[in-house]
């Protein structure tokens, strides 16, 4: 199936290209010679996004069932190094300079435990056809992959990077979910997570706890932990049903807007382009994700199925977290919205998981 | 069943985020908007000055200097401190007071604050100075009122201070706001949609440090329009210099036009005092027993005493009650009713020329009693009393004159004789205001004309005397006049007459002098009257309240006319020789 090569692919780039758009116009007012190139630095990395994508999905995906393990470790290799190596921006270590790109190992971590779970979950034993997981007891189905799961996502917390740390989270029991594990397991994982809670407050940095109690009530600090919720909503809001239209939003020029060409691009997008392009970029980011559905769904390849649900579930989780902490609906975390946000990692590593999500497609009547 | 369930949570989310989306941008766009506008748009407002009044020749009695104001942009609080710290360094005065002021103004965060008035130009330059480490710092020229003068004519200008509720609610449609300044009292509350500046303003952008990004409009402040009186400034200043002291006004007009070229009420005040916002020496004014903001020429009214004869004779020629010819027996005082009316001296055998050269009380009495009370109530309307003078000052009373119907309905008494012999020397409720008594005055000086007062001559350069009321003519018989007017030059230049203290002066003049008794207290003094007598150019009215007797401001006017002639004024007025 070419189809959904060109569409996934038409889909991304229409994104990518709003990106871009939003990363110029919140940019290009800036001074320094650095302020003024990075959309040029965006257009580059799409490129090389876009050559990864041909690449990967012309490239069986069952290489990362057997990639799996070198994959989880490198990731976990380059979660260690950040500790050592890593370079400090915005208070947190989360980057890694490898010449001039500076990578962002968590991204990488990302879909790497994607992949692994879901060769964990798709082993068959020698006698059945049908999947082990069904017959896991409490520790294969869940202590045993949980552990897993924990060791990159306390490196990537300890960082400290809490987005990708609930995104990781997310990940694991939306796709928990859609093995055939038992539910009961799912209810004791969830009551694990939740009943400690008021006692990982204690472990929370303090930025981290002003940012949950700011998104209770963002009027509690309006100069500080506070600030952003507020000028992304007055961003986002002023826009109105037009928008303001290209180049002319206020908040984000004036830099009122904090991080508007990162994380809180979406509000850039939306001052500009008002409700209607908002709600046609979330329309946009709807289809991708639902083509990521149709393929897990249409793939008979139990591997290939669930990876296919792992990626998908990933773009939708860091699309919706990042979208919900732009309107002040969730608590601000520092993740990027796939394919718009400026910055390599996450735009390769998006790229990579789509090539993935294509080839899938592509090879599924193999199996 | 678990992935169908998972595709529709995640589409049920995205449905969220577009409900989300909708509530902020549409639902609640218009107020984001706003709050997006306040985040980068800043306004400072500039106001244009208020339009200048001077005097008929030109001379400038109020006009606008610039006044300059210390504020700042309560946005850093750093910066507000060392700014505070600065200003109290700079201009003397305590870091607590500046706060406390800080504190009073304080409006919203992007709204610049005043936080000193009236700073001296050197202070606010180096203040301005200052403005390169500390850019929330504001340094603003607004014009305020100046009174190149001092006092004069405050009653006619009024003052200027920021507006009230009161007028507020009156004005906010035609574009007054809250914090405007505005006239109160005189030519400043009148016209003071003409004088009154337009603002202007500039607005700009800024950025998230308060830097200026760009300007997106300016409107240029307009001044307002510049009003020229009819005040004589020399004339003003002689009148308010020889009452100084006492309480009570002088009015100075031109019998023919009724331009009024002095008014002068005493106490006075100093409109400085509003301009600046000095509290202490505002409410120092609006405490003081003698109402030194009131302008007794025209919103006080009196007993006229004596100069009310003139409305019984000529009510009595009209209707021809009497003749020039009728005389009657003064022995000191005359019966009415069962009382003994007195005169206030003896004067034997009297006609009308002699009655108003000695002011006879017992020739009035009975002259009175011969017209009837409704005659002279008449004739006192008919002579612009008991009504406003239009006037065009704000706050003018129109002065009382009784009748027996009035009487009859507001007091349920019946009119005695004995009202009518008091209402023939001005006594009883017979109340006028000194413009009214030289607007009376005037009838006998321009031969029989009612004058309406009136004190702009012109607007934006334009005249406005054209749309004045002209002088009415009354229909008096001009014997009538005539024998008044020789009644007046006789007090005079009689040796006998009550006013012939101002005989000696090198220019003839006429007039009635009045003593109106208004227990408890001292009488008013009144003098009314008129000069060059041959060819009238200045009707006069002193009035001098509890001053005792008409004698007294017969010497203020000897005084006053003595300076006038010492400046060369009565002859020197163009357009009337």
């Amino acid at each position: 199936m070419r189809n959904s090569f060109f569409i996934i692919l038409v889909i991304a780039l229409l994104i990518c290209s709003l990106g871009v758009l939003s990363i110029y116009s919140s940019t290009y007012q800036k001074e320094g010679l650095l302020w003024q190139t990075i959309f040029q630095r965006q257009i580059l990395w799409i490129i090389f996004g876009l050559l990864l994508f041909s690449i990967v999905s012309n490239m069986s995906y069952r290489r990362f069932w057997d990639w799996t393990y070198f994959l989880y470790i490198a990731a976990l290799f380059f979660l260690f190094l950040v500790f050592i190596l890593g370079t400090t921006r915005l208070g947190a270590q989360r980057w890694l300079r490898l010449g001039w790109f500076n990578f962002q190992p968590s991204e990488l971590a990302k879909l790497a435990m994607a992949i692994f779970l879901a060769r964990y979950f798709s082993r068959k034993s020698s006698d059945d056809i049908d999947l082990s997981c069904s017959k896991f007891g409490i520790f294969s189905a869940l202590i045993l992959p949980f552990f897993f799961t924990a060791l990159p996502l306390s490196l990537i917390i300890e960082q400290p990077d809490l987005g990708s740390g609930v995104i990781l989270m997310l990940l694991f029991i939306s796709m928990l979910y859609l093995t055939r594990v038992r539910l009961r397991y799912i209810l004791v994982l969830l009551a694990g997570i939740i009943l400690p809670l008021p006692f990982v407050w204690h472990f929370l940095r303090d930025y981290q706890k002003d940012r949950l109690l700011v998104f209770l009530n963002p009027n509690i600090d309006p100069l500080g932990a506070g600030y952003t919720v507020i000028q992304s909503k007055i961003a986002i809001g002023s826009g109105a049903f037009f928008g303001k239209g290209w180049l002319s939003g206020t908040q984000s020029q004036l830099h009122f807007l904090p991080e508007s060409h990162t994380d809180f691009i979406f509000a850039t997008f939306c001052e500009e382009w008002g409700f209607l392009g908002g709600a046609a970029l979330l329309f946009l980011y709807f289809l991708l994700i639902r083509q990521g559905f149709l393929i897990a769904q249409r793939t008979q390849d139990s591997f290939g199925k669930l990876l296919a649900f792992g990626i998908t579930l990933m773009l939708s989780i860091q699309v919706a977290v990042n979208v919900a902490m732009n309107l002040g609906l969730a608590p601000v975390v520092g993740i990027p919205l796939p394919l718009m946000s400026y910055g390599g990692s996450s735009i390769f590593i998006t790229f990579i998981a789509l090539g993935i999500l294509v080839n899938i497609d592509k090879t599924r009547a193999v199996f | 069943m678990r992935i169908r369930l998972v595709t529709w949570l995640v589409t049920g989310i995205f449905l969220l985020l577009v409900f989300g989306l909708l509530n902020l941008e549409v639902i609640h766009g218009r107020a984001y908007r706003e709050l997006g506008n306040k985040n980068c748009i800043r306004l400072v407002a500039q106001d244009g000055s208020r339009g200048r009044i001077t005097d008929r020749e030109g001379n400038i009695i109020a006009d606008s200097r610039l006044s300059y104001d210390l504020m700042l942009l309560p946005q850093d609080a750093v910066q507000q401190e060392k700014i505070i710290l600065n200003a109290s360094r700079i201009l003397h005065k305590s870091e607590k007071d500046l706060r406390d002021t800080f504190r009073k103004n304080y409006i919203s965060s992007s709204v610049p604050v005043t936080i000193a008035r009236n700073i001296s130009i050197k202070e606010a330059i180096a203040l301005d100075e200052l403005k390169v480490d500390l850019p929330a710092i504001i340094v603003q020229a607004n014009p305020i009122r100046r009174y190149p003068q001092g006092r004069l004519a405050s009653h006619v200008l009024g003052y200027v201070g920021e507006i009230d509720r009161w007028r507020l609610t009156k004005l906010e449609d035609y574009g007054y706001k809250t914090k405007d300044i505005v006239g109160f009292g005189g030519v400043e509350e009148k016209y003071d949609y003409y004088l009154r500046q337009e603002e202007g303003g500039i607005s700009f952008e800024v950025d998230h440090r308060g830097k200026f990004i760009r300007t997106l409009g300016f409107q240029p402040p307009a001044n307002g329009k510049d009003i020229q009186l009819t005040l004589n400034i020399k004339i003003q200043k002689i009148a308010e210099e020889y009452l100084a002291g006492r309480r009570g006004c002088v009015v100075i007009m031109d019998p023919y036009t009724g331009e009024v070229l002095a008014m002068a009420s005493s106490p006075g005040f100093n409109p400085a005092a509003f301009a600046e916002k000095n509290n202490s020496a505002i409410s120092g004014l609006f405490n003081n027993p003698h109402s030194p903001l009131m302008n007794r020429a025209i919103s006080a009214a009196y007993p006229p005493g004596s100069i009310f004869k003139l409305v019984v004779a000529s009510a009595a020629l009209e209707t021809k009650k009497i003749n020039p010819g009728t005389s009657f027996f003064c022995r000191g005082s005359t019966p009415v009713g069962r009382r003994e009316f007195k005169c206030w001296s003896t004067h034997g055998s009297q006609n009308l020329l002699a009655a108003i050269t000695h002011s006879c009380d017992v020739f009035f009495y009975k002259t009175g009693l011969l017209t009837g009370p409704q005659a002279i109530h008449d004739y006192a309307l008919k002579f612009g009393l008991a009504r406003t003078t239009s006037f065009e000052l704000p706050y003018e009373v129109p002065g009382f004159i009784p009748s027996a119907l009035w009487r009859k309905i507001n007091k349920f008494k019946n009119w005695f004789d004995g009202d009518t012999a008091n209402l023939s020397i001005g006594q009883g409720d017979v109340l006028i205001t000194p413009l009214q008594a030289a607007r009376m005055t005037a009838i006998f000086a321009n031969g029989g004309y009612l004058v309406t007062p009136y004190v702009v001559k012109s607007i934006d350069g334009r005249e406005v005397a054209a749309y004045q009321k002209k002088p009415e003519k009354l229909n008096l018989k001009k014997g009538t006049v005539e024998r008044i007017r020789e009644g007046l030059v006789n007090v005079v230049n009689d040796p006998t007459g009550t006013a012939s203290v101002l005989s000696g002066l090198a220019v003839s003049v006429a007039g009635k002098t009045g003593t109106a008794q208004a227990p408890p207290g001292q009488s008013h003094g009144w003098f009314t009257g008129f000069f060059p007598l041959q060819k009238p150019q200045y009707v006069i009215c002193v009035f001098l309240e509890r001053g005792a007797a008409g004698y007294v401001a017969c010497v203020v006017t000897k005084q006053i006319i003595q300076e006038m002639l010492n400046q060369n004024l009565i002859n020197s007025i163009p357009g009337l020789e």
